[in-house]
């Protein structure tokens, strides 16, 4: 966690450095809990000093990074509205859908935020990372041959800031369909909401009501 | 008591999902421990009786164990389902409570960790409060006996090995050993100057490929005895991660090759509780934080918690287990197969360098009767002698010998070179042929 002096202006950076971060490890932590994937390609890491599961396959990691480098710079100019974890059956129709929620406070001013090393929204990160781990517990089982994907829910028309980051990485982001957007008959699950002075993000589960 | 507390317990594991452990309940109801084990055990009873809800919960087991005549006191986490199969494997059993109560089903331990986490970071310097271990001896040292104990670690590191758990007093002492854990792996290689001397008897224990069992395990368990020189605070000391406790036994067990996975997160907690039997009244505070270490290894090959980028390549150093073995024996094989091989095609050449003339492909440029450039080619006979082919093939061969050289034996880096500046000469006649074309 970077901390905030008067000379690091560049505010929205940090705030999505930190986001991007969480989103990564919130991501591998859903594939383990919803086993979307063997339980075998995961591994203890920590974060936030307490343990997280994450991924050991290379190439599901490079997925999920680059993913995320592209978001940044949405988050970064606070265009992203909602970061969506799709979790789709075989059929490719969405089963689960995590939400995450994020908007930042417009008028920000360094003089206004108190928790200068970020230890609180560590505090609450943690608390996101312990809800995903117990989200079991409210939310039926999936049906095997589960996929996931990940979809960005933007603000007004904001692509066009991702378009250089896509080239670059060569990594091309497309308009999800009307089929991965919306869900049948969804039954709203809300895990976890926090506000702090950087970030406001909550996070609530859409589940089909029936899944197999 | 009233019964309002089953309500408060109800409310935090129906309505808000936690998961609710009896460290937790105890430090948010300002009980004692004991009391708040018997709370989660009657509302355990009583929701089980009233309704089929759909409860989990962990158990907390203590006791002993013999394993190969070998007895240990082990203290692990089980889930419910595992209750009853572990309780039967212990000789005696000391002491069975819950450990947490949940509506979810847990994969893994981690959260039961993060659970306890933020409560006792706020509750750091009272988290023993309504704790049910004591030591009347441990009492924090004031900051003069600090500095003394510093300064003494500092000058006779080297010398008082075995005499150093005594001197460093006994705040230090109560502080987990395996909290410094990544260190004390860590430690083995560390930088610092103080476990210098340590660490290369460790690494000389653990390097020879056929590693001894009885010769590993005390260079593993020096080590814990080596974090002491770490500990400089009297602090009590962060929630030490869970799965950072199993390391240094689970390293030390790989090497033994146990059989079943409950067998071996068995023996972690055993070889862990030995050492803290030693220490006596030590072993009481340190109980209590063994009480939550990890009860299960999702996966048998994934011993190892990265923590930070660095351990995985001293990790493999310090455990030479099999795989490693019969890599650097396979390694060996090759440079010697290849110094075999090479050896005799060398004795076939004349030997030596010798000056040959070979006709050469070359291109000649001149300018014709016209006055327009012509580049032609023509074969022309040359003199060379070996010692140039030796240069330019060499930088060929190095791609070869990398493989080998991955082990660190000397005297497969011997053999490493004889195969270099063997191969040179070997390839000289053939790379020679096609060099110039």
């Amino acid at each position: 966690m970077t901390t905030l002096t008067r000379q690091d202006l560049n505010f929205g950076q940090v705030v999505a450095d930190i986001l991007c971060e969480f989103l990564e490890v919130a991501i591998h932590l859903i594939l383990y809990v919803r086993e979307v994937y063997p339980s075998g390609i995961f591994q203890k890491r920590k974060k936030y000093n307490v343990p997280v599961q994450m991924s050991c396959h290379p190439e599901l990691n490079q997925y999920i990074q680059d993913t995320l480098h592209c978001i940044k710079p949405l988050i970064e100019k606070n265009d992203a509205e909602k970061v969506v974890v799709v979790i789709m059956d075989k059929e490719h129709h969405p089963v689960e859908r995590f939400v995450f929620e994020i908007s930042q406070p417009t008028l920000l001013s360094l003089t206004g935020i108190s928790d200068t090393l970020l230890s609180h929204v560590e505090q609450l990160l943690r608390a996101f990372i312990l809800k995903i781990s117990v989200c079991d517990a409210v939310l039926n089982n999936n049906p095997p041959g589960c996929s996931f994907t990940v979809l960005v829910h933007t603000r007004e028309a904001a692509t066009r800031n991702m378009e250089k980051v896509q080239v670059i990485k060569d990594f091309p982001w497309i308009v999800a369909d009307e089929q991965e957007v919306h869900m049948q008959e969804p039954r709203l699950i809300p895990l976890k909401t926090m506000t702090s002075d950087i970030v406001k993000m909550q996070l609530y589960v859409e589940e089909r009501a029936q899944k197999t | 008591m009233d019964e309002l507390y089953l309500d408060n317990i109800d409310e935090y594991v129906n309505d808000h999902n936690k998961i609710v452990t009896y460290k937790w309940l105890s430090l948010t109801l300002g009980v004692h421990v004991n009391t708040a084990k018997q709370m989660l055990y009657h509302y355990l009873d009583h929701k089980r009786k009233e309704s089929g809800a759909q409860l989990h919960a962990t158990y907390l087991v203590s006791g002993k164990f013999v394993d190969n005549g070998q007895t240990s006191h082990k203290v692990s986490v089980v889930r419910e389902e595992q209750l009853e199969d572990f309780k039967s494997k212990m000789n005696l059993v000391v002491s069975v409570h819950v450990y947490s109560v949940q509506k979810a089903l847990l994969k893994d331990s981690g959260p039961l960790y993060s659970v306890d986490y933020d409560a006792v970071r706020e509750n750091l310097k009272t988290c023993s409060r309504y704790s049910a271990i004591r030591c009347p001896s441990a009492v924090p040292m004031s900051s003069l006996e600090l500095q003394q104990v510093r300064e003494q670690q500092q000058i006779s590191t080297s010398h008082h090995e075995n005499k150093k758990p005594t001197t460093n007093g006994d705040t230090s002492l109560t502080s987990k050993p395996s909290t410094k854990a990544p260190k004390g792996i860590m430690g083995m290689f560390s930088n610092k100057p103080a476990q210098k001397n340590h660490d290369g008897s460790a690494e000389v224990k653990a390097d020879p490929p056929v590693v001894d069992a009885p010769k590993s395990k005390p260079a593993a368990k020096a080590n814990p005895m080596m974090n002491f020189f770490g500990n400089q605070t009297t602090k009590k000391p962060d929630k030490p991660v869970k799965e950072e406790e199993p390391i240094p036994p689970a390293s030390t067990k790989q090497q033994q090759h146990s059989s079943s996975k409950t067998a071996e997160k068995q023996e972690a907690a055993a070889v862990e509780s030995p050492k803290d039997v030693k220490a006596d009244s030590r072993s009481k505070t340190k109980r209590i934080q063994d009480s939550d270490s990890e009860e299960e290894r999702m996966e048998k090959k994934k011993r190892r918690r990265i923590k930070r980028p660095e351990p995985d390549s001293s990790d493999e150093d310090v455990i030479p287990d099999s795989p490693q073995q019969t890599d650097t024996r396979q390694a060996s094989k090759s440079p010697e197969k290849e110094a075999e091989s090479a050896a005799r095609p060398q004795q076939d050449c004349t030997g030596g360098k010798v000056r040959k003339r070979r006709r050469v492909l070359k291109s000649r440029t001149f300018v014709d009767d016209e006055g327009c450039i012509v580049t032609e080619k023509g074969y022309e006979s040359e003199s060379y002698s070996e010692a140039e082919d030796d240069v330019q093939t060499s930088k060929q061969t190095p791609k070869a010998p990398t493989p080998p050289k991955v082990s660190n034996k000397e005297e497969e880096k011997k053999s490493q070179k004889k195969s270099n500046a063997s191969k040179g000469t070997k390839q000289a006649s053939i790379m020679g042929f096609f060099q110039k074309k």
